[in-house]
């Protein structure tokens, strides 16, 4: 039990995926702007890298695997990704229309995002067991919405200050993002 | 539109990232020295030229249905063929690079070219497009790369070059310096801008 | 109707094609990979095992075929041959057995009068300060230039000092390189006739 407790910290907080490991990064500057839009990317992606960690880590142990198709790992996981998230917009669409249309253009954005391919390579780069791959999934997907909210909480407060016109928009933003993960490094000790 | 003006708008006028938002999650990961950004570029213009010489030869043929799945089976294809062929030769630099190899994937700027670009222009066209943007990506990722060596580590591709007593800044190698050094080149890129 | 057969048929041909050109360059190149990867990754072991050679151990490995496995699975070893003037003097392998916390990866050096020439410890999940001490060059000195009837445990007979606190550790080394050595003289002949 200990150990997954600890995975899940460690990936949430240590090795955030997005502020420690650099993944998720496009969207990261582009939905951040408000807090809505970025809670609600932010939920679509722990549902999405939860199920895509999953399945992926199904399709390399019964599939890749015994065929001996292990180098086909990237082109394989990524056509899951896209069915994945294609079924997701499809579910939503005639099931919550409500929150497909708050989402927006920012469902199929989901298939571009490293952070989701990142976590499914992650997952068999560690060699992690079933178990330790939902955790892991469904832990770093967590620490990447938290890492959104926080961010996107912060722009918000910026949009009311004065800033050189320069730096204005993204590069103010990723000196932020580089503050926000200095602050993330704090919790570098947390786990042996 | 000319050939030279699709070729040198990646240089400078749209260079990625800067200008194009759009690769950034390579471009912060592996940017710790000049070495890793080369190789991180040139394997990136790589699978971005052949993709977008592939999605051009096949534009007429691809149904607008299927066409976001087709690229991605073509783009995938090649970063597959990339992956294997650093195992075999450049076997060092693939293990400095891991798991960004196969995260060219999903490199927005690779399928953003084939999607904006390729799959509306001839393939001369989208060779000099697909050229332009990789080489400048790989200049944007060297330049960050080598401020990044410069000052976190004191080398630049690997020669020790600032004085002994230099202490290194390794804020600079790690996640927060990435950001920090990515913003204010951006600022920077945008006072030039604006001067010229 | 007609634009859904379309459809399949586009996305059939692409995706055959890239399984086609995918699997082609996978075949070409198998050898260059494998190559590399134990070069990056083994070679280091290797050369801590072996001295005075002029070829490329590497390139010169040889893959055979060492017995089953529980699942009645044939085991595959690469031998890694120092040649000195063409003629081979030591021959690299890998051995392993199970210490404290898990296997104990070891590479073996041994000559071709069955002595051994050095013993290198590839990796381990021993504890630090105790076990974890197996890779300090004291521990591993101790193996060169013996013969099989010295490898063991000064405790039991042997020549080799186990490590205070790390019993376990030290008699899994003793035990890896011991099946080494045994494993010696069946293929000797094998690898250095190649």
């Amino acid at each position: 039990m200990t150990e997954y407790i600890l995975l899940l910290v460690s990936a949430i907080f240590v090795n955030n995926i997005l502020l420690a490991r650099y993944l998720g990064n496009c969207p990261f500057l582009g939905v951040s702007k408000s807090m809505d839009t970025a809670v609600g990317m932010g939920m679509a992606v722990i549902f999405v890298t939860t199920l895509a960690g999953v399945i992926t880590w199904v399709v390399q142990f019964y599939l890749l695997d015994p065929f001996g198709l292990g180098y086909l790992r990237t082109i394989a996981f990524i056509l899951v990704i896209a069915a994945l998230v294609q079924f997701v917009e499809m579910f939503l669409q005639k099931s919550v229309p409500g929150l497909y249309r708050a989402l927006g253009i920012f469902l199929p954005l989901i298939t571009t995002n490293c952070a989701v391919l990142g976590v499914a390579l992650i997952n068999i780069n560690e060699k992690y067991d079933f178990m330790k791959t939902l955790v892991f999934s469904f832990a770093s997907a967590v620490g990447f919405a938290l890492a959104l909210v926080l961010f996107a909480g912060i722009r918000e407060r910026f949009a009311l200050m004065k800033v050189p016109k320069p730096f204005e928009g993204t590069p103010l933003g990723l000196i932020t993002a580089g503050l926000l993960s200095m602050s993330f490094l704090g919790f570098a000790g947390l786990v042996k | 539109m000319s050939l030279a003006t699709e070729f040198t708008k990646g240089l400078w006028k749209e260079i990625p990232p800067f200008r194009l938002v759009l690769g950034l999650c390579p471009t912060l990961a592996v940017t710790t020295a000049a070495k890793n950004g080369i190789g991180m570029g040139l394997a990136t213009t790589f699978v971005l030229v052949c993709s977008n010489i592939l999605v051009s030869l096949l534009r007429k043929f691809i149904p607008s249905k299927v066409r976001i799945a087709s690229y991605i089976v073509i783009i995938a294809s090649f970063v597959v063929i990339v992956e294997l062929a650093m195992q075999a030769y450049f076997y060092s630099l693939y293990q400095i690079l891991g798991i960004f190899i196969p995260l060219i994937v999903v490199n927005c700027i690779v399928l953003g070219r084939a999607e904006a670009f390729a799959s509306k222009n001839s393939v001369v066209y989208s060779v000099a497009d697909g050229l332009g943007m990789g080489l400048g990506f790989t200049a944007s990722l060297t330049v960050l790369g080598s401020i990044r060596e410069l000052l976190g580590a004191g080398n630049l591709f690997g020669a020790h070059v600032l004085w002994s007593s230099f202490e290194p800044f390794t804020f600079m190698v790690k996640a927060p310096g990435a950001f920090v050094c990515l913003g204010f080149l951006l600022g920077f890129m945008n006072i030039i801008g604006t001067k010229k | 109707m007609r634009d859904i057969i379309r459809m399949v048929i586009v996305l059939t041909i692409i995706c055959g094609a890239s399984g086609l050109t995918l699997s082609t360059v996978k075949q070409v190149t198998e050898e260059p990979r494998e190559y590399s990867y134990l070069k990056f990754v083994k070679e280091p072991s290797i050369k801590a095992v072996l001295s005075g050679y002029d070829n490329d151990p590497v390139m010169d490995r040889v893959t055979l075929t060492v017995g089953k496995d529980d699942k009645g699975q044939p085991i595959q070893k690469q031998f890694f041959p120092a040649k000195s003037g063409g003629k081979v003097t030591t021959i690299a392998f890998d051995s392993s057995a199970i210490g404290y916390g898990g296997p104990i990866s070891v590479m073996v050096g041994v000559n071709i009068d069955g002595s051994l020439a050095a013993v290198s410890i590839m990796s381990h999940s021993e504890t630090p300060g105790l076990g974890a001490r197996s890779t300090e060059p004291w521990f591993t000195a101790q193996f060169k230039g013996l013969s099989l009837g010295a490898v063991g445990l000064s405790s039991k007979g042997g020549k080799v000092d186990a490590i205070s606190g790390a019993s376990i550790t030290s008699a899994a080394v003793v035990k890896a390189v011991r099946d080494a050595m045994e494993l010696f003289p069946k293929v000797k002949d094998e690898v250095t006739k190649s």
